[in-house]
């Protein structure tokens, strides 16, 4: 009884053993895969500079003064040039909400940490795609 | 105590940079085993909360309130959107008040949860600390969903809410309430029916009803006790709707010793407040109408106040968070506010509460009570 009673709990526990091991881990493997981000999510923002008004309400709406407005720099015909201050938004989506011309969006674009602080005040060139520079360590890609 | 065994005291300072001391430090004059004396000290967090409202204006400042607490953030920043509220004159449609107070339940489950994990983690229970923790996440997926945001969710603002319900939000939430129904008795079997957590738990930090008035505890460390005193029944926000259905304050009264409570019968007043949101969302959901989430003059009526004077409040997970708003004609920014949070009470009752403890026994006292520091530290 003993012997046969202890090579079942001994199959048991090898059971749950060869379960985890091929089961998916439940952790991502960040940076190389990234899990679903809603489509609310308020990540970084885009400016589309096409139907931009220069209005200003996104700058009067923020509650701690992340972004600068440039009016004289024109592309368009009423738009305006943005800088967003990454090292001051608070994600609170107030800026989008503020803006009524359809000219400023949240993406869920999360992963915006940089080496440089100077790299996180995105200018007119950063904010208005979501095209960004390939980041390369030891070989291999990140983004 | 006489003087001669505090010759051989020590002193022994838990915090701040102790794992579990997030932000303070209490001062702990031990003899042998035994805690004599604790002076529990503030000034570690702060973030001069209540002179940055000074400089939002009435739509901005709920975001400053929401990270004093982020495990409560809504419960937070609702008091500030009802001292607003409380100066001008906005109506709240129907919708928004449930939504409002479903949310509100919502939140309070999620740093519940916290709780638990947070509680159990400091006495050593490692594997109670991540299971509640995983519940969490189907919570926090839900705020995503509906707000972007998983902890800062900036979802009231004056004269309504900002996002509407959506099926896909109303999914993930039914997901997250039943995970948490579902689990429910086996947290309960593994904190309130194991023996070491109540070795540890039962007997510790034992206070009654009468000093808890004394020293202004509110929220769970009073209703364990057995003191039914609850904003949410007690005084009914007009522009919330608990008022709307029918709930029963959740109080525990320990037939050992009515009128007292220790570590475990807080636990215990925790695990009946999560079945208390959990019924009051169950039951206002049903009653969720169509129509619109916001005073469509909330944007201009909130641009400028009269002079005034605003208290808004609310039963938080921590208990009664208080914020105090007075305007100036046509102000746009409040010419002073002033924050009462519920843990200020809680942490200096450590003083009252923690002599004659055993020192292993400090991370079950000061679990048990649920002080957050950025409440003390505005
Ligand atoms: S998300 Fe909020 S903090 Fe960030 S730029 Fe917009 S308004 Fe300012
Ligand atoms: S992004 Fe929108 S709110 Fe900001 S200046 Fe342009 S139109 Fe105005």
């Amino acid at each position: 009884m003993g012997f046969v009673g202890n090579l079942g709990d001994i199959f048991k526990i090898l059971k749950h053993t060869f379960r985890q091991v091929f089961r998916r881990p439940f952790t991502y493997f960040y940076p190389f895969e990234d899990r679903e981000y809603p489509e609310t999510t308020r990540g970084r923002h885009i400016h589309i500079r096409e139907t931009c008004n220069a209005c200003a309400a996104c700058v009067r709406a923020c509650p701690v003064a992340a972004i600068r407005i440039d009016k004289e720099d024109k592309k368009f015909e009423k738009d305006c040039a943005l800088y967003f201050d990454y090292t001051r938004c608070l994600f609170c989506g107030d800026c989008v909400r503020a803006c009524r011309y359809d000219a400023l969006f949240h993406t869920p674009i999360v992963d915006i940490s940089e080496g440089d602080r100077e790299d996180l005040i995105y200018g007119p060139d950063k904010i208005t795609t979501l095209d960004r520079d390939p980041l390369e360590w030891r070989g291999r890609r990140f983004r | 105590m006489s003087p001669d065994i505090l010759d051989e005291s020590s002193v022994i300072w838990f915090g701040p940079q102790h794992v579990s001391a997030h932000g303070w430090a209490a001062k702990l004059t031990i003899v042998g085993d035994y805690i004599v004396e604790c002076d529990p000290n503030a000034g570690y967090f702060h973030r001069s909360a209540e002179k940055c409202l000074e400089f939002r204006n009435f739509r901005q400042g709920s975001m400053i309130l929401e990270r004093i607490c982020m495990m409560e953030a809504f419960l937070a920043e609702y008091p500030y959107i009802a001292a607003v509220e409380k100066i001008v004159d906005l109506e709240i449609p129907e919708r928004a008040k449930i939504m409002r107070t479903i949310m509100m339940e919502f939140n309070r489950i999620h740093s519940l949860q916290f709780w638990w994990g947070q509680f159990a983690g400091e006495l050593g229970l490692f594997v109670m600390l991540l299971w509640p923790w995983v519940d969490r996440e189907y919570s926090l997926d839900a705020f995503e969903e509906l707000t972007g945001s998983r902890h800062t969710v900036s979802y009231a603002t004056p004269g309504g809410v900002k996002y509407d319900f959506t099926p896909k939000f109303l999914a993930k939430m039914e997901k997250a309430l039943t995970r948490v129904k579902d689990r429910m008795p086996v947290f309960e079997d593994m904190l309130s029916g194991s023996p070491t957590f109540r070795l540890r738990t039962e007997g510790v930090a034992h206070y009654t009803a009468k000093q808890a008035l004394k020293w202004g505890l509110s929220g769970p460390n009073i209703k364990a006790c057995g003191i039914p005193m609850d904003l949410r029944k007690d005084d009914p926000d007009p522009n919330l709707a608990y008022d709307m259905i029918d709930w029963e304050v959740p109080v525990i009264n320990n037939e050992e010793h009515p009128g007292e409570s220790d570590a475990f019968d807080r636990l215990l007043q925790r695990f009946k407040e999560i079945e208390t949101s959990l019924d009051i969302i169950d039951k206002l959901l049903p009653l969720l109408p169509e129509g619109p989430i916001i005073d469509p003059k909330a944007r201009s009526k909130a641009n400028r106040l009269p002079e005034g004077e605003g208290y808004g409040r609310v039963e938080g997970t921590r208990g009664i968070t208080t914020v105090w708003l007075k305007t100036m004609e046509k102000a746009q920014t409040p010419w002073r506010a002033k924050i009462r949070g519920p843990c200020f009470a809680s942490y200096y009752a450590l003083k009252h509460i923690v002599p004659g403890a055993r020192f292993a026994d400090f991370p079950a006292i000061f679990g048990s009570l649920d002080p957050y520091p950025g409440w003390w530290d505005r």
